[in-house]
């Protein structure tokens, strides 16, 4: 505490009432309410937002009074810097007069001049200081910064190097959450394998039964019945020794399997008539071909040509001319010879010559009017198709596998549409196609062919982990697994769940390998990371940011602040001040009154 | 670790019920009783702070639930040393911190039923946090916190004092009731730490972020509470000047440190309901 001031000097004639009110703790007392008033003002009125946002946050008579008392940014308003200097020069007279040059005074004295040391080391940083950022590029180097505020470019006087940028990452963690509806509860449980947890409050209890670190989900196809449901082989076709190719076929789906590389085709049928049985093992069909189909609805045509580059035909009825110009498969590798190309965007190009002279245009088979639409068209009425089978395949070798009710199995061999051979086949042994050095073998038929989703541990590593839980609640016990970043499980009363969710922070640190390059010359090399920064020629460069799509670029910040000694001057002053007002004064000024007494 | 805590709340509980007996009874006995639970409740909070520290394996302070029991332990540790001293040191008698300590079992005690409440999963620390700053800046915070929270204690006790003994100033004084002083040696306890704990921030902010003082919610709020108990403790110096009479000064103060302390609070933990809240830095775990 400071003496009152002695009553004569009150009435010394020198001192002029101003003078005596700036010297006054009442003036301080003043200036440190007001400061903790606009400081509350400053986070509860938003700010420095533009105009238009606080006249829709706070309507347009408060905005106008806002923006006349410069509420709208308080710590950068005049009003708000000439508190600040009233605040300094009130601190600095009361010290002058006050100051009676003894011991106990010592930290009165620190206390006030650290202060105003303080303030004109934030003065010297706003005046004379730089703050900006910029993004460094991995093996690139940056010269210069991006101003904040107005992002002008800042050129530095040495140039910075990151060599390299390091994420470093947590470990995965994951929390298991429990829900109960009705009551609104959320409550984390802890993953311990063989712990049976009560939910509080309601008759729900988990038991953790298993663990995988790492797990996923796999498809296992199963045979759920003896029933020709879903009738379906698998398949290995061998070659000399080994396996080319292997695969499920199923008989009321995908069939077929087309093999360009060794020309070959693989089908499967399960007939359960003595007919159709004897049409498919004795006969061959032509496969479809891809055909163009040419549509003008106004005149009723509507025809189907079979594609074949070069050929060229004319749509009777009408004047046009058309020319198949040229044929792919797959439109985005079609520069690739047409046998290399898989039946993936099959489009076709063709050339409509009429009477206002020749129009290109290609056809899609899986977007059939995205040209017309997409581009200007001459001949409006005409709508192109190109239609090929999904099935579609140069090959001109077949097997094909049948089998049928009565339990018979054969493979007809198929060579340019002519049934060559009929083999028997069994269940996992080798069908020797003569002459064509394939093998084929069904290592698997099922005639209720369905796929069961269970849960597989992958690794040992903890990655993507999944628990296998007992819920026992009103409706009895229920064992599911939980995966990782999944929906929440629900209880089969749909007022209990679990959510097994990544928790904590991904993210560990971020590093960057930084070079200051001066005058060609590398002359000091750093790694920073947050809280660790680079400091060169009165810059410092902290890590702020980071390329959030990659580790490609790091973001910096910059900073020069030359008050900052100033500032941390008046930093320690205040501390060893503040010290030792309240905590040596005290029993200095005890050890004095005993001395006296 | 949920077992614990329950039994370390109770054990405030039980302090709290002990601290008002010895009020009633004031025997010897009594304040050996009161402050062997709070040691003991003490001891148990330790534990936490310890067992936490452990599993966490980095300082225990960092989100809500670590901030929550290491607050409620700083408490009850700064409330625990300053009776010690009071009792050992100073050799006032007894009732000079009197039910003071009932309040401080009963803000321990809620801090500790906020963590029950709290996940309390732990976290890894985030870049930021990543520094030896963290507990220096918040220890120091969190001392001055328990010193300023006992002002708080004494001037609530004062003012029931005053309200009861109403016009009686005469009896006050006979009665030798003296928690107005023992509101501001509190203060005067907890500022300093309140001052080094702006100032690490500001040096820690710097490190961390490129500026000492960025204007976030965070800063301005600690600065807000430093400004407050700067002008509390200012204030005696300009009193006697003004027209306020003698016996109402310490009324005033007390209505001070009345408010003083819950804007503490906020700043601890209730920034998040501000409208500026978006643009803090310091707001991590809401």
């Amino acid at each position: 505490m400071t003496k009152v001031a002695n009553p004569k000097e009150k009435k010394s004639e020198n001192e002029s009432k101003i003078w005596q009110f700036l010297c006054s703790v009442k003036l301080a007392v003043i200036i440190i309410v007001v400061l903790a008033v606009s400081c509350v003002l400053g986070t509860v009125i938003l700010q420095q937002l533009t105009p238009e946002e606080y006249v829709a946050k706070y309507g347009e008579v408060l905005t106008k009074f806002f923006t006349a008392a410069q509420f709208t940014d308080i710590f950068h308003s005049y009003w708000f810097a000439i508190l600040l200097i009233l605040l300094c020069v009130n601190l600095g007279s009361c010290t002058v007069k006050r100051w009676r040059n003894t011991v106990l005074q010592i930290g009165f004295l620190l206390t006030h001049i650290s202060i105003i040391l303080i303030m004109i080391g934030c003065f010297i940083d706003l005046q004379l200081g730089e703050k900006g950022g910029v993004n460094v590029y991995e093996g690139k180097s940056v010269d210069y910064y991006l101003r904040r505020g107005d992002y002008k470019k800042i050129p530095l006087d040495f140039e910075v190097f990151l060599d390299d940028f390091i994420i470093e990452r947590h470990p995965p963690k994951f929390r298991l959450i429990s829900y109960v509806k009705d009551k609104d509860i959320q409550k984390p449980l802890s993953v311990k394998v063989g712990e049976k947890y009560n939910i509080k409050n309601s008759n729900y209890s988990v038991t953790i039964k298993d663990l995988y670190p790492d797990a996923e989900y796999s498809q296992k196809p199963v045979n759920i019945s003896d029933e020709p449901v879903n009738p379906a082989v698998y398949v290995q076709m061998f070659g000399s020794s080994d396996i080319k190719a292997e695969g499920w076929l199923f008989a009321k789906g995908r069939n077929w399997y087309n093999d360009e590389n060794h020309n070959m085709r693989l089908e499967y049928f399960w007939v359960d008539n003595e007919k159709e049985f004897e049409k498919l093992t004795k006969t061959a069909e032509k496969g479809l071909l891809p055909k163009l189909g040419i549509v003008l609805e106004d005149k009723g045509i509507d025809r189907e040509f079979v594609i074949e580059t070069g050929a060229n035909f004319t749509i009777e009825g009408t004047e046009y001319k058309i020319e198949i110009k040229e044929f792919a498969l797959d439109y985005t590798n079609r520069t690739k010879p047409l046998k290399d190309q898989l039946v993936n965007n099959p489009a076709v190009r063709i050339e409509i010559v009429g009477p206002e002279g020749s129009d290109t245009r290609w056809a899609f088979s899986k977007y059939p009017d995205y040209w017309d639409k997409a581009h200007q068209t001459k001949y409006k009425d005409i709508r192109v198709a190109c239609k090929v089978p999904d099935d579609f395949t140069f090959a001109s070798n077949k097997m094909r596998i049948v089998q049928n009710q009565n339990n018979e199995k054969v493979i007809s061999y198929i060579e340019n549409d002519k049934v060559i051979k009929v083999v028997n086949w069994e269940i996992g042994k080798k069908c020797e196609i003569g002459g064509t050095g394939f093998q084929l073998r069904i290592a698997k038929y099922f005639p209720s062919y369905s796929v069961q989703r269970e849960v597989v541990k992958k690794s040992d590593t903890m990655n993507n982990p999944a628990i296998l839980v007992e819920i026992a609640g009103p409706r009895g016990k229920v064992e599911d697994w939980i995966l990782g970043q999944t929906p929440a499980t629900w209880y089969p009363d749909n007022n209990f769940a679990l959510l097994y969710e990544r928790s904590g922070m991904e993210i560990k640190d971020y590093k960057s390998k930084l070079r200051v390059i001066d005058n060609g010359q590398t002359v000091l090399s750093k790694t920073i990371e947050v809280n660790d920064p680079l400091k060169y020629s009165g810059y410092v460069f902290y890590q702020s940011s980071y390329d959030p799509e990659g580790e490609k670029y790091s973001g910096l910040q910059v900073t020069k602040n030359p008050g900052i000694v100033v500032v941390y001057s008046g930093f320690i002053i205040l501390c060893v001040g503040v010290v030792f007002i309240f905590y040596v004064k005290p029993f200095l000024r005890r050890k004095s009154n005993k001395k006296e007494r | 670790m949920d077992f614990m805590l329950n039994i370390t709340f109770y054990a405030f509980i039980l302090g709290i019920v002990a601290y008002i007996v010895r009020e009633v009874w004031r025997t010897g006995t009594m304040r050996i009783i009161a402050l062997g639970v709070l040691s003991g409740a003490l001891l148990l909070n330790t534990i936490l702070v310890l067992m936490r520290w452990f599993e966490a394996n980095h300082a225990p302070m960092s989100d809500k639930f670590e901030s929550f029991v290491f607050f409620a332990w700083s408490i009850a540790l700064v409330y625990l040393i300053m009776e010690l001293v009071t009792i050992f040191i100073i050799k006032v008698h007894g009732s000079r911190l009197g039910i003071v300590g009932a309040f401080q079992c009963v803000l321990s005690a809620c801090f500790l039923y906020c963590a029950i409440g709290t996940d309390s999963t732990i976290k890894e620390l985030p870049p930021a946090l990543q520094s030896n700053w963290l507990v220096i800046h918040v220890i120091n915070y969190f001392i001055s916190y328990s010193a300023l929270s006992i002002s708080f204690s004494a001037a609530i006790v004062y003012l029931i004092y005053r309200a009861i003994y109403h016009g009686k100033a005469q009896e006050i004084v006979m009665k030798d009731i003296t928690f107005d002083k023992l509101a501001y040696i509190s203060v005067t306890i907890g500022f300093p730490f309140l001052t080094v704990g702006l100032i690490t921030g500001s040096i820690w902010a710097k490190g961390a972020w490129g500026t000492y003082w960025g204007w976030d919610p965070k800063e301005i709020w600690s600065l807000i509470n430093w400004l407050i108990y700067l002008a509390y403790l200012h204030l005696p110096l300009i009193l006697p000047k003004t027209k306020i009479s003698k016996s109402f000064r310490p009324i005033l103060l007390s209505i001070i440190l009345l408010v003083a302390f819950p804007t503490v609070i906020f700043t601890f933990m209730g920034l998040h309901k501000l409208p500026t809240a978006g643009t803090s830095d310091h707001i991590y775990a809401e």
